[in-house]
């Protein structure tokens, strides 16, 4: 186990920001963090990080308690936190060593893990930069460069996408995964789940400060009683369309809006060829056809009656 | 570590364009203003001649002695005190009227002189003729011959005298006084130290920075980042100080007297209140940068003022109606050792001075260590 958080509670003032939190990570996955913002994400991660005060609750990391002094536990840890946390008058090299030389003090090794991490985001062409002259998607590789570069056991990463332009966003996604391949625990916070989906081999879904559902993302979306959703587009409809599929068994809801029908259907196998014979046989033509399977909005939705997305 | 940590501190605090301006070219353009209003007078526009009319009649032609004193301080060189117009009384007396002349010399039984106003020029004239007076019945002959052997000294004492009564500013002040700015000038400076203090605690708090929240998940004592974050800092401070120092020694030519070794020390001391000052305040006020920079300006300037950097007399009247304030003063502290090396001749009230500076120093550290010791935040 490399983290294991039991019943954490965090209260700012009244606000009760993480409210008997649970979450367990084990070595070698890639565990996904998902919840809106102001779920608790930031909150959660800074109490393990023992950067907060917290009232109640227990943090273990590598199978012992962590502290602020714990410099053994802290040593193979590297964080990548939500706001890009670098020296204005340090360049990107600069950054990245001074860092590092807060893990790492032997110089010549240190040299070369620094090169390696600049390698690492693709920043060999800004070495010298100050941050001011980098994009936001530059900035968030450096960003990333400074908490990895000591090669830590343990990665945690605080939404690193957030206003990066999507060649960046893919770069760190990717890197991500490398990281994890060469044999790095990682920890994930996001409120896309695109990304969460993408890289992750396990998810806890956030709301409120509590862990609302966790699994992966096949485990996730069994657990939600609708399946695919289904969009056709028809061009002479009529309402009795309607009134027919909501009779019909495994579908959930539908409606029609701007020439397509977009129809939820319960899980289950052949729910397409259904509908497909409905259409066929009341000769009700039809154009393009989407099938997409359930997303974890579907199961946010499901499980908290709302959107996750905001 | 430490070198590791040190190297890149000082790195980063140099290229800080705009603490650097505060704590080093704001105190030098400062020093310069005050030396532009200080002193009108400096070598490149030094005392200008003075205008004068002489009444060109025969009785003038008759004393030829004067006529070769009077061409000797008028002739054309360095030493020149009179720009002397001959002329008719009719004439003189439209010029000095008319403001083109201070004065007009005419002998009618004896020498005469006709002013229009009484000021530094009038009274140099009128020394001068005096001069001539007392000497030419003794010296007549060595007037005659050699002019110069009067007069050279004469006409060096005039011009330095001009010089040192336009000097000093307007009132009853004397040229101590202007020192005395110069002093509150360092004592500021040392105080804007503080901009570094502030800036080392922020870095290092992971409630004021984001590089802060980097530090305290680090495998490094947070205290042993800081310590070393604020000698850089002290070591910047300190090299600012005595750049200023020079600048007012050999540039601005500002005498600070003979005990330079003493000046040194009150530096020193008080750039460690001046950035322990700032740290405190940063690690206390856990706000925006902007409003613990304006509580530093805002600080530092009136400590300033209190110890007489915008008028010289609020130090007189602080030490005569509330003496405590100026005890709790680093300003004021620092200002006051400058002071009392130039007023007393024994050093009792110098040290007095550099232990409370020192004092102090103690006090600020300790209680931004308190605050820092805690290595958890309540809120982030
Ligand atoms: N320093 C703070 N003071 C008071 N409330 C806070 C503070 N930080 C976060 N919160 C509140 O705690 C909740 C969780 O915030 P956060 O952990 O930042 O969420 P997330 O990272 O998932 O967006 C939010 O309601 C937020 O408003
Ligand atoms: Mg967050």
């Amino acid at each position: 186990m490399v983290i294991k958080v039991e019943n954490l509670v965090k209260r700012y003032g009244d606000l009760i920001a993480l409210d008997h939190f649970n979450v367990e990570v084990q070595e070698g996955e890639i565990l996904g963090l998902l919840g809106p913002n102001g779920s608790g994400k930031t909150t959660a991660i800074n109490c393990i990080l023992s950067l907060l005060k917290y009232d109640k609750g227990s943090i273990e990391i590598f199978g012992r308690p962590m502290s602020p002094s714990a410099y053994d536990i802290k040593r193979n840890i590297g964080i990548i936190m939500q706001n890009v946390a670098v020296f204005e008058e340090l360049t990107v090299y600069e950054n990245i060593d001074y860092f590092c030389g807060l893990y790492v003090t032997d110089k010549s090794h240190r040299k070369m893990l620094v090169d390696e991490a600049i390698d690492f985001v693709g920043l060999n062409d800004f070495r010298k930069f100050y941050p001011k002259k980098l994009s936001g998607g530059l900035l968030r590789r450096l960003n990333i460069a400074c908490g990895i570069a000591h090669k830590p056991k343990l990665i945690i990463l605080d939404e690193p996408t957030v206003a990066v332009d999507p060649q960046s966003r893919n770069n760190i996604l990717e890197g991500i995964l490398k990281l994890n391949k060469d044999g790095s625990t990682v920890v994930y916070t996001s409120h896309y789940m695109e990304e969460v989906e993408h890289i992750c081999s396990r998810i806890v879904i956030m709301d409120k400060g509590k862990t609302i559902a966790s699994g992966t993302n096949d485990e996730l979306k069994s657990m939600i009683k609708s399946g695919e959703k289904i969009t056709i587009e028809i061009f002479n409809f009529n309402a009795k369309i309607l009134s027919d599929l909501k009779n019909m068994k495994n579908i959930v809801s539908c409606e029609f809006a701007d020439n397509h029908l977009i129809v939820k259907s319960m899980r289950g196998e052949n729910n397409l060829m259904v509908l497909l014979e409905y259409l066929k046989s009341n000769n009700i033509a039809f154009g393009k056809i989407y099938s997409e399977p359930p997303t974890l909005n579907d199961v946010f939705l499901e499980i908290t009656g709302k959107e996750l997305r905001d | 570590m430490f070198s590791h940590i040190f190297l890149y501190k000082l790195k980063s605090i140099v290229r800080d364009r705009n603490l650097m301006f505060w704590t080093l070219m704001f105190p030098i353009l400062l020093s310069v203003l005050f030396w532009m209003a200080f002193s009108n007078l400096t070598k490149g526009e030094a005392f200008r001649d003075i205008k004068i009319a002489v009444i060109n009649d025969a009785a003038y032609k008759e004393n030829a002695n004067f006529d070769k004193a009077l061409s000797y301080v008028s002739a054309d060189n360095k030493d020149r005190l009179f720009n002397v117009t001959y002329t008719t009384m009719d004439s003189a007396k439209k010029l000095l009227k008319d403001g083109q002349i201070e004065g007009y010399i005419y002998f009618n039984n004896g020498l005469n002189l006709t002013v229009k106003n009484s000021g530094i020029n009038e009274s140099i004239i009128k020394e001068f003729l005096d001069y001539y007076v007392q000497t030419s019945s003794t010296a007549s002959t060595i007037i005659t011959e050699n002019p110069s052997a009067i007069y050279g000294s004469l006409a060096k004492d005039l011009t330095q005298k001009v010089q040192y009564l336009k000097e000093v500013p307007a009132g009853n002040a004397n040229p101590d006084t202007v020192v005395a700015y110069f002093y509150t000038l360092i004592a500021m400076t040392c105080l804007y130290g503080s901009f570094w203090g502030q800036k080392e605690v922020s870095d290092i708090q992971a409630n004021q920075s984001y590089v802060g929240a980097r530090v305290n998940v680090a495998p490094t004592h947070k205290l042993k980042v800081f310590s070393i974050s604020m000698l850089a800092a002290i070591t910047v401070q300190l090299i600012e100080i005595f750049a200023l120092l020079l600048f007012l020694i050999f540039v601005l030519k500002i005498n600070f007297g003979s005990q330079i070794g003493y000046i040194v020390l009150t530096c020193f001391v008080g750039t460690l209140t001046g950035v322990t000052f700032g740290a405190l305040i940063s690690a206390i006020v856990t706000k925006k940068e902007g409003i613990k920079i304006a509580i530093i300006i805002g600080g530092s300037m009136i400590m300033s003022f209190l110890s007489g950097m915008m008028y010289a007399g609020i130090k007189t009247i602080i030490s005569r109606n509330l003496p405590a304030l100026s005890y709790i003063n680093p300003a004021n502290l620092i200002a006051d050792s400058f002071y009392s090396l130039y007023y007393y001749s024994g050093h009792e009230h110098y040290f007095i001075n550099t232990l409370l500076l020192c004092a102090f120093t103690l006090l600020f550290s300790f209680l931004t260590y308190i605050i820092l010791r805690r290595q958890k935040y309540a809120s982030i």
